[in-house]
């Protein structure tokens, strides 16, 4: 390589440095006036996240954080189509958010202190803690049997952090989707999978292989989450949620949502 | 598509933290990749040579072999041996899961690749290897594969390219590679441009030092002969 040459690739280094370096804060703009002249709110929602965001077997999505935004949609354009649904994953939401790619998240996103760093927070609706899916015949029955077990996760998700913290002899096995940690049970590759409550509940359910082990773990909230410092949307967000309660609306997505399993939820 | 993201500011300290565990993954790349590129350039040999065996089965074979895995998507293969074969009770470690599809894979189109190598000899060197006393598998060890192997040379490169970087779909199977911990570490501290940009600043070194160890290889074996 000639001097010339090398010298030109040095100036472009320290040059996409330098831009990168002075990529300061810009101003933010409001989410809602945004979605308001658009016409459309774009919400990220689960697919594969029973019973808050999943799909039937028309492709069609549901679940109680679907009927949110379509409630959401209702409240801004007094039509509830006015909406686009886009599909997440626990690892890729925020970065969804956070690229723009989506206006707000609800999808079952557990409150913690290192989310709220970025994204802003709505006031909880949900409160979920953690249990364990294990096959039908499984001797695991809390977290305390899962020493020296490989335990399913979803990367992404804070039981990751949760069995590192409370089960550090068990080896995580980590997948990207739901799916993948249930086949992961289902075919013997991990002895349980650590999710949030209702989901293992569901699951347990619709899978008569499986069952739902141990006591709910670290019960934690539930938010709606928007862009770090889009704090005129979040007022929104927890207007609309607060209406929801009162008007009884909430009740009535509970009950369409979680009857069945209720009993076995922490209840917020 | 919708309002544009909040104002960015990119965080070097995300990547400097990122990095040893990056590194660490690259280790498993790399382990991988090397174990998975010797065994699918040998596979890719034994079924160019098979090809070349005279007779339909073995050809048909090879072909039926080169179709379903060139025509069928990695992370599919990677997802039948790990989550589809242990449910005809065959299980494989997620190590060897995620090694074999890659090699599986890798050897479809490396044999292929050979296969072009040993059709692009000039049917005159099989006449002369022949006129010489050679038997034609005499002739096919120091004759025509030695040539072979030149020819295929560049295109072989570029299949162990894409090995190392198909590698990354191994992540799927919770193997603890490079992609997985980007993957792992932007899930956590949110700088997704940070962590990514250093994961590929690293497969483009991984490469690099790849495709510079293959021109060696090259200039090597053009003076050899």
């Amino acid at each position: 390589m000639s001097m010339g040459r090398r010298g030109i690739l040095w100036v472009t280094l320290v040059a996409v440095a330098a831009w990168l370096g002075g990529a300061g804060p810009a101003e933010a703009q409001s989410t809602l006036e945004v979605v308001k002249k658009r016409g459309k709110l774009v919400a990220g929602v689960k697919t594969d996240f029973p019973p808050f965001g999943y799909v039937d077997a028309a492709g069609k999505n549901l679940g109680f954080d679907v009927d949110v935004a379509h409630l959401f949609a209702k409240a801004l354009f007094n039509d509830d189509q006015q909406l686009e649904l886009v599909a997440v994953t626990s690892g890729n939401r925020i970065p969804f958010l956070q690229s723009g790619k989506i206006d707000i998240i609800i999808a079952t996103v557990t409150v913690t202190d290192e989310r709220r760093l970025v994204v802003e927070f709505s006031a909880p609706y949900f409160l979920s803690g953690s249990l364990l899916l294990v096959p039908k015949a499984s001797p695991v029955n809390s977290l305390d049997d899962l020493a020296g077990k490989t335990v399913a996760v979803v990367q992404g998700a804070i039981q990751d952090k949760d069995v590192e913290q409370l089960q550090p002899k068990a080896n995580r096995v980590k997948f990207g989707k739901v799916s993948e940690a249930v086949l992961a049970v289902k075919g013997g590759r991990a002895d349980a999978y650590a999710h949030d409550d209702i989901l293992v509940l569901t699951l347990a359910k619709e899978n008569s292989d499986l069952r739902a082990a141990g006591k709910p773990f670290i019960p934690r909230p539930y938010g709606i989450a928007v862009r770090k410092g889009d704090t005129g949307f979040i007022k929104w967000v927890d207007g609309e949620l607060a209406k929801m309660k009162k008007d009884g609306t909430y009740d009535r997505l509970w009950k369409k949502y979680f009857a069945d399993v209720e009993g076995q939820l922490v209840k917020p | 598509m919708t309002s544009g993201p909040t104002a960015y500011s990119f965080e070097w300290a995300a990547i400097w933290r990122g990095l040893p565990y990056l590194i660490e993954g690259a280790g498993l790349t790399v382990l991988i990749s090397v174990v998975a590129m010797v065994l699918a350039v040998l596979l890719g040999l034994v079924l160019a040579a098979l090809s070349q065996v005279p007779g339909r089965w073995a050809q048909r074979l090879v072909r039926a072999y080169i179709e379903a895995f060139r025509n069928t998507p990695l992370l599919i293969q990677i997802f039948i041996v790990y989550f589809g074969l242990p449910q005809l009770g065959f299980r494989l470690s997620p190590f060897l899961s995620g090694l074999s599809a890659l090699v599986l894979y890798a050897a479809a189109y490396n044999a292929e690749t050979f296969r072009a190598g040993l059709e692009a000899v000039p049917r005159g060197q099989h006449d002369a290897a022949a006129s010489i006393g050679l038997s034609p598998l005499q002739a096919m060890r120091h004759v025509i594969v030695p040539q072979a192997v030149r020819i295929s040379f560049p295109a072989l490169g570029n299949n162990l390219v894409s090995l190392v970087k198909n590698s990354s779909l191994v992540s799927t199977i919770g193997m603890v590679e490079l992609m997985f911990v980007a993957n792992d570490i932007s899930f956590n501290n949110f700088r997704t441009f940070e962590i990514y940009g250093a994961a590929a600043a690293l497969y483009v070194i991984l490469v690099l030092g790849l495709t510079r160890l293959l021109r060696l290889a090259e200039v090597r074996l053009a003076r050899a002969s």
